[in-house]
């Protein structure tokens, strides 16, 4: 039956028809893509602990330059991203895996990156190193947790986690240091992601918060000196 | 209205496709990553006899595990939705 030959109330039903099938397709297409996102994000966080490569590039002088030079480079493109992103030169949709409340405000791949430079730049390496491993490991597993297990166990379980990358990777020092270290950093690290701010992401926090606790310990020590840094994890090639 | 309905579907597959560029990357690297650590451990450490290095056989290990817990659902989920799409 052609559109001529249908009365009003036909052609309204099957408009009606039309757009119903068309919302259930385009629901079915956005559902998938929220569902591959959620993965994305995970494998993202756990793709940042690559980034302790890092440690064992050589110290010769131009390689010494490069390793500052290059991750300030790295931020420095990614803030301009996402500037443009926010005075909508660039159209948000093309950035795969945003959430709802990066539209307004820089998302959260910029806080990591800030992170993690600032790591690099300015902590030593023991400190540094189970930071990274947190903002990877521990935050994702926060994530998955708390949707099977609620939000008390997943920051339990969080905790752990932490406690163990603090734990293994100050397994060169003093069995009393690895205590004090493991549950402050693990402290620092679950508060961090647990802290919701507006304008500070927990992928920076969850970073920044445990490392500036364990720098201010180690600092705290010297003075009474006392030198709690154990030596280097990650030793850089020749 | 239907050119913008035809522009978001076409931002769409852009993404889906730029995320399969991406999954080789996020997958292969943190691999390559935690057995260059282990190998180091093994050349530079192990079989030189030095414990020095097995902070590397431990990141190696925690890098490789890590990734591998949450790229197996990644991967699942992609190949469930290169099966929808």
């Amino acid at each position: 039956m052609s559109f001529s030959e249908m009365t009003t109330r036909e052609a309204f039903t099957l408009t009606k028809q039309k757009m119903v099938e068309y919302q259930t397709e385009l629901l079915e297409r956005l559902n998938a893509i929220e569902v591959d996102a959620h993965w994305f994000r995970r494998v993202f966080h756990t793709f940042a602990a690559s980034f302790l490569f890092y440690y064992l590039l050589p110290d010769q002088s131009w390689i010494h330059i490069g390793k500052i030079a290059v991750p300030i480079i790295i931020v420095v493109v990614m803030g301009v991203v996402e500037y443009r992103r926010l005075h909508g030169d660039i159209d948000h949709q093309r950035f795969f895996g945003l959430r709802g409340y990066e539209k307004r405000r820089p998302a959260s791949y910029l806080y990591f990156g800030v992170a993690v430079l600032l790591l690099f730049l300015f902590f030593p390496q023991q400190i540094a190193v189970p930071c990274i491993l947190c903002a990877s490991f521990t935050d994702p597993v926060i994530g998955e947790s708390r949707y099977y297990l609620g939000k008390k166990k997943a920051y339990l379980i969080g905790f752990l986690v932490s406690v163990l990358f603090f734990g293994l990777t100050w397994y060169r020092a003093d069995w009393w240091i690895i205590i004090v270290i493991s549950l402050l950093g693990a402290t620092g690290a679950v508060v961090g992601e647990a802290k919701k701010l507006r304008l500070i992401d927990d992928d920076f926090l969850i970073q920044i918060l445990p490392a500036i606790m364990v720098l201010v310990l180690w600092q705290g020590c010297l003075l009474l000196g006392i030198d709690i840094l154990p030596p280097l994890m990650i030793l850089p090639l020749r | 209205m239907k050119k913008d309905d035809t522009r978001k579907e076409t931002i769409q597959k852009l993404l889906l496709r730029l995320e399969l560029w991406f999954a080789p990357i996020l997958i292969l690297v943190p691999f390559f990553v935690s057995f260059f650590f282990l190998w180091d451990w093994y050349t530079r450490g192990f079989s030189a006899g030095s414990s020095v290095y097995d902070g590397e056989l431990l990141l190696g290990l925690l890098t490789l595990m890590g990734n591998l817990m949450f790229d197996i659902p990644f991967l699942r989920s992609i190949r469930t939705l290169s099966k929808k799409e």
